[in-house]
């Protein structure tokens, strides 16, 4: 009887180290495929850029710095490799993207332009797609670290080779403007 | 909020295993022990007819509500929000469906969300706004994520079943099946687990549509935690509450499916809706909108 209940405890603590181990494993695969469709995002949105810039210079010859700064932007982007370089390039792309499509406006032939139409159309769906690929990782991210942080799964962490991960902080000045307050 | 959600459907579906307790304890009382027999062919009838129906969901719907799948070179764009959404909750890509009807409306599918199925009229398509879909999608994508499939064929599971006994039961009785007819048992207890027997399947069916409510309203805080943006649905709601088409086939089966209820609102009384007061899930969504 009592080899049987202390069988039974020895099983029970394995079932618990085993999940608990698994869950942080699984939760850091979560944060990679995350950050790689983060990457894929960005890259697609890299792809577009030269397109774009094309056919805006077709009807907008003048608006040289515009075009310099999404260039820059979009280089940088490409290189970029660690969690914050990459945030940090991709939001001077956002940026540098919202200049250019400022600069359409100015132009009415651009913008009636069926070519430029389609642009901006998979330009707003893949600025969504690399806004909500930013969200689901932040959001595994917060989950792993207070996984890695919090009792009893952080006893485990150290184990499974598990370590805390780096948000990914866009820096966008638009954010940071004073909210309109308006009492109506 | 999504947590008290859950609560509440997980406190429905025990609801629904205590009034199928209630059930066979009166069915006992009445019929004594040959009353007792019934239970397992009654549940086993439910499982058979409800989880056929759960495991090729996808298909079976295509089937009742005529929607035809289509492939991303049919709608780029819808195809680009749906991404839009898989992305924001890491769920894989459905399949996609459209119906042929005016009435803006849409609804999701699937027993798991490698089979997921997402639905939605040519009238829904055509008037919302980029903002609007995305909101829908979200909804429906949530469903696919809390499992609501599976959820609402557990309900239908156990309120098909309590039909099943109590009609069984009744029809017993009319027959005279009543065995211990002259044993002295308590009068009052056989007239009262003869009006549970004949209450039960409306309660079942109060309870599986409660059930139905609280997962749209999920389905409503899921998609605004997918999006961020309550403004969204919100909008599509309130373009679903002002549109008064409602769409052409009206079979009840399959009503709980869709992101407005296709059943006339007045025809059916809040306690057997299936969704519930669409000002009412407005009202939520702008709470949430001063909040973000």
């Amino acid at each position: 009887m009592e080899l049987i209940i202390g069988l039974a405890v020895v099983a029970l603590i394995a079932v618990f180290f085993i999940s608990q181990y698994n869950r942080l494993i699984r939760l850091n695969i979560t944060v990679d495929e995350a950050w790689a469709q983060i990457e894929v995002q960005l890259k697609r949105r890299a792809d577009l850029i030269p397109n774009l810039v094309e056919t805006v210079k077709g009807y907008a010859k003048h608006e040289q710095s515009t075009f310099d700064a999404v260039v820059t932007a979009r280089a940088k982007a490409t290189t970029a490799t660690t969690v914050a370089d990459t945030a940090a390039a991709d939001g001077m792309v956002t940026q540098a993207l919202r200049g250019l499509l400022a600069v359409a406006e100015a132009y009415p032939d651009l913008k009636a332009s069926a070519n430029f139409m389609s642009l901006q159309e998979e330009l707003a769906t893949t600025e969504n797609k690399v806004a909500f690929s930013r969200q689901f990782y932040n959001d595994n991210v917060r989950s792993l670290n207070t996984a890695v942080k919090t009792i009893p799964s952080s006893f485990f962490a150290g184990f499974a080779k598990v370590s805390e991960r780096e948000f990914y902080e866009v820096e966008d000045p638009q954010d940071r403007n004073v909210p309109n307050v308006s009492f109506n | 909020m999504q947590a008290a959600n859950r609560r509440k459907t997980i406190g429905l579906l025990m609801g629904m295993g205590v009034l199928m307790w209630v059930v066979v304890y009166a069915a006992l009382t009445y019929f004594g022990g040959s009353g007792a027999g019934i239970v397992p062919i009654a549940v086993g009838i439910a499982l058979i007819s409800v989880w056929g129906s759960y495991y090729g969901s996808d298909k079976l719907v295509l089937t009742m509500t005529g929607a035809k799948l289509i492939q991303e070179s049919d709608n780029p764009k819808l195809f680009d929000l749906i991404q839009e959404i898989t992305i924001a909750s890491g769920l894989p890509m459905p399949k996609v469906a459209v119906v042929i009807d005016d009435a803006p409306n849409a609804f999701a599918t699937g027993r798991n969300p490698e089979h997921a199925l997402i639905a939605f009229t040519t009238g829904i398509l055509d008037v919302m706004d980029r903002d609007q879909l995305q909101g829908v999608i979200a909804h429906e994508l949530a469903h696919v994520a809390n499992r609501d499939t599976l959820v609402s064929a557990v309900a239908a599971t156990t309120a098909g079943a309590i039909a099943i006994v109590s009609d069984m039961l009744t029809r017993m009785m009319f027959f005279g099946g009543r065995r211990d007819r002259d044993s002295n048992a308590n009068p009052i207890a056989l007239i009262l687990s003869l009006v549970i027997l004949i209450l039960a399947p409306l309660a079942a069916v109060m309870l599986k549509s409660a059930i139905s409510r609280k997962r749209e309203s999920l389905a409503d805080a899921t998609a605004v935690s997918f999006t961020r943006n309550p403004a969204g649905l919100r909008s599509a709601l309130e373009v679903l509450a002002a549109d008064s088409t409602v769409v052409q086939q009206r079979s009840t089966a399959v009503a709980h499916i869709w992101i407005e209820s296709p059943l006339d609102a007045k025809s059916v009384s809040k306690m057997f809706s299936t969704h519930p007061p669409i000002q009412e899930r407005i009202a939520v969504l702008k709470s949430m909108e001063s909040l973000g």
